[in-house]
């Protein structure tokens, strides 16, 4: 039975999720849901608490408060239920160097207790998908970065889960790696529509890839909706270069009581700065009340804003890798209370 | 079932994709037999000793002839022979002998005058071990030539003779190693069989893979103990085999002692597969393992009684001994092997594995976190 009707609507809700460790607040009373058939991007920089808070939805770490819902189970009270559902991708690469491609897929399918018929086929048709069908009794050994993570892939979805999650699935790959595992996943999401949380501190990949994306710093979510939406949420997101002929500082003036309008500015001897919603729009408009102040417009450059632009708007900085975690011996050695990878 | 059988089968063939890593639990065990068996021997043999003979009288050649016998019999000495009492003792000072035997003048006189003859003897006690074996054959050698020269009127206690008999086939010093080594190839293969592929299973990161599935955290402890019992149990089998081999013995009680092995040997490695789990699973980094291999080998091992009686350890030690683990796997398969199949002298020793088996293997199943 699941756990609520309420997160039935959802593939991941989370509400008020919490995780200390010690004094240190990793994820702080997060609130999110992700739909059905999604692909959903936790955004931020290393140490941000992506990790932990993926941990937390994949019943890695147990929550210190809130509540957290996988397909429509409680990932603290119905931890079974929900690795049965989900299909994990953590960010090391984790396939066995010992065991070809095909046992690794195979084997991984015995954990879900699929029978040796459907292990088969499972894992005939995702090592097809993933396109390493010739070098599927190889030693995992002889793959490269890329070829590992696409096996990986295709052993997360060995049960058919109905969430997968990826936690930096690119990280330390090659550009030609990185497009194969982006493709993968577009297809996956088209010809599946399976619901995929991505984690990542890639803005290209998070553009490109997600349908939303949650801005996570500090622990806490500041920012969520589509790249679009997030841009927009940002005044002025877009920037308008013009160089004049004609009396710069009257238009600078004009141009500050145009609707849409944020900001104008003008170095001495430079080109007139505006940030504006919806530039393209924007930009004819412009370019009309210029040349009925009687002045001329010899040229104009339109600069979208980008993701990281929005994230160094909603943050004040840009991504920046988290300092060197430190840890003694025993820390180190031992297990001793240390936050993971955030 | 098919989720413990799984992760038995991934275990099983990275090591079996791995021989070397199982070949050292074998290896290792069968070098320690050779090199032990070869370089302790269990009884001293070519001492070298200097013989300084002042006196030329009866008694004098008696000694002579009872150092002699045991040059050529049991080897204990090698003799060189000087006629400079100084020369010999600085030579044993310099560590070219083990020691100098120096027959005084008047030495056989005094035998012949009903007075106790008396003989020097000047070992090298930095070598304690030596020295103690020399001091002992020499006076049970040197003792004998007295005898015929008890008054009657004093007890011939000393003409009491003990004829030692022997209740089991003899088991040379090397032999008697076999037991010992296949327990070190118990607790090698347990080691890297077991607990070193866990931690380095969670150092690489692919316990989180175990942890996102359905796995119980039985079917985790299961598949892992299967694997590396399975694994071990095969080691300690191929190292007895090829310790018989060796050493030229057979299991003396047949098929039934046999199998008797094979069980103590899989409850053996079943307990210390254990106790390495209750120790190391929660390390981080696999170093931790290695660094802790050599350490935690001396301290079951020598005091396990495969090498020395326990009788003879110091009282804290021998209490030790007791709850070694390895002690009672020691005394188990000495007992099946060299003196046959008598279930009724392991009893002790295999009822003490069962128990110490059961509650590590309780404890170890906590180790095992179901979270990160």
């Amino acid at each position: 039975m699941r756990s609520t009707m309420e997160s039935q609507s959802a593939a991941i809700r989370a509400s008020e999720l919490t995780k200390r460790f010690g004094d240190l607040t990793a994820v702080d009373h997060v609130s999110f849901e992700v739909r059905r058939g999604e692909l959903f991007g936790l955004l931020g920089p290393n140490g941000a608490g992506k990790t932990t808070l993926s941990r937390m939805l994949t019943t890695l770490i147990v929550p210190t408060s809130g509540q957290g819902f996988v397909a429509g189970f409680d990932v603290a009270r119905d931890p079974v239920r929900v690795r049965e559902a989900i299909g994990v991708i953590p960010q090391a690469l984790t396939s066995d160097l010992d065991l070809t491609g095909w046992e690794n897929v195979d084997i991984y399918g015995g954990f879900y207790n699929l029978s040796r018929r459907v292990r088969r086929e499972r894992a005939q048709h995702l090592i097809h998908m993933v396109g390493l069908t010739e070098r599927a009794n190889d030693l995992v050994q002889t793959y490269s970065g890329g070829m590992r993570r696409r096996l990986e892939i295709a052993r997360g979805l060995v049960h058919s889960p109905e969430v997968l999650f990826l936690d930096e699935p690119t990280i330390g790959l090659d550009p030609q790696s990185r497009r194969a595992v982006w493709d993968l996943l577009e297809q996956l999401r088209r010809d599946t529509g399976l619901t995929i949380s991505l984690t990542t501190h890639y803005m290209d990949e998070a553009e490109t890839l997600c349908d939303r994306i949650a801005i996570v710093d500090g622990g806490k979510i500041i920012a969520i909706g589509s790249p679009a939406e997030l841009k927009a949420m940002v005044k002025g997101s877009d920037r308008l270069e013009l160089e004049v002929q004609g009396d710069a500082e009257k238009i600078v003036a004009m141009l500050r009581g145009q609707p849409g309008v944020h900001e104008v500015t003008r170095d001495p001897d430079g080109p007139i700065v505006v940030l504006a919603d919806d530039g393209a729009h924007a930009m004819p408009k412009i370019i009309s009340e210029i040349e009925n102040a009687g002045a001329k417009v010899s040229s104009i450059k339109l600069e979208r804003m980008s993701l990281e632009d929005v994230f160094i708007r909603f943050t004040g900085r840009r991504l920046r890798d988290e300092p060197a975690r430190k840890g003694g011996f025993f820390s180190s050695s031992f297990g001793m209370p240390m936050p993971p990878g955030r | 079932m098919r989720k413990t059988w799984s992760i038995m089968r991934r275990d099983l063939l990275k090591l079996g994709r791995n021989p070397l890593t199982v070949f050292t639990s074998v290896l290792l065990p069968i070098i320690y037999l050779v090199i032990f068996g070869n370089s302790f021997q269990g009884v001293l043999k070519h001492l070298p000793v200097v013989i300084v003979s002042q006196d030329n009288g009866p008694y004098a050649i008696r000694v002579m002839e009872q150092m002699q016998a045991l040059a050529a019999g049991p080897k204990t000495i090698a003799i060189t022979y000087n006629s400079d009492a100084g020369t010999a003792l600085q030579d044993v000072r310099d560590g070219v002998y083990k020691a100098a035997l120096i027959i005084p003048p008047g030495f056989s006189r005094s035998i012949a005058e009903g007075r106790i003859g008396e003989l020097g003897l000047f070992t090298d006690n930095v070598d304690s071990i030596s020295a103690a074996t020399l001091t002992g054959v020499f006076s049970q050698a040197t003792a004998s030539i007295r005898v015929n020269y008890v008054t009657a009127r004093e007890p011939k206690l000393d003409q009491i003779v003990m004829r030692p008999n022997n209740l089991f086939t003899t088991v040379d010093y090397d032999r008697s190693l076999i037991p010992g080594v296949i327990v070190m190839a118990l607790f090698m293969g347990s080691l890297t069989s077991g607990v070193f592929n866990w931690v380095m299973d969670r150092f690489m990161g692919i316990t989180e893979c175990y942890l996102v599935t359905p796995l119980s955290r039985w079917n985790l402890a299961a598949g892992v103990l299967g694997s590396s019992v399975l694994v071990t149990s095969v080691a300690s089998v191929i190292v007895l085999a090829v310790g018989l081999l060796i050493t030229g013995g057979t299991i003396t009680g047949g098929a039934p002692a046999a199998a008797m092995l094979v069980g103590v040997i899989i409850i053996g490695a079943t307990g210390i597969l254990a106790m390495t789990f209750v120790l190391l699973a929660r390390a981080n980094n696999p170093r931790v393992v290695g660094a802790s291999a050599g350490f935690l080998n001396v301290i079951l091992f020598f005091p396990s009684g495969a090498i020395y009686p326990i009788e003879s350890f110091p009282p804290w030690l021998r209490a030790f001994a007791h709850y070694n683990p390895e002690t009672h796997a020691v005394s188990a398969l000495k007992s099946i092997l060299f003196k046959g199949a008598n279930f009724a002298a392991i009893s002790n020793d295999v009822t003490f594995l069962i128990v110490f088996t059961a509650i590590m293997l309780v404890i170890a199943s906590m180790t095992v976190k179901r979270t990160l």
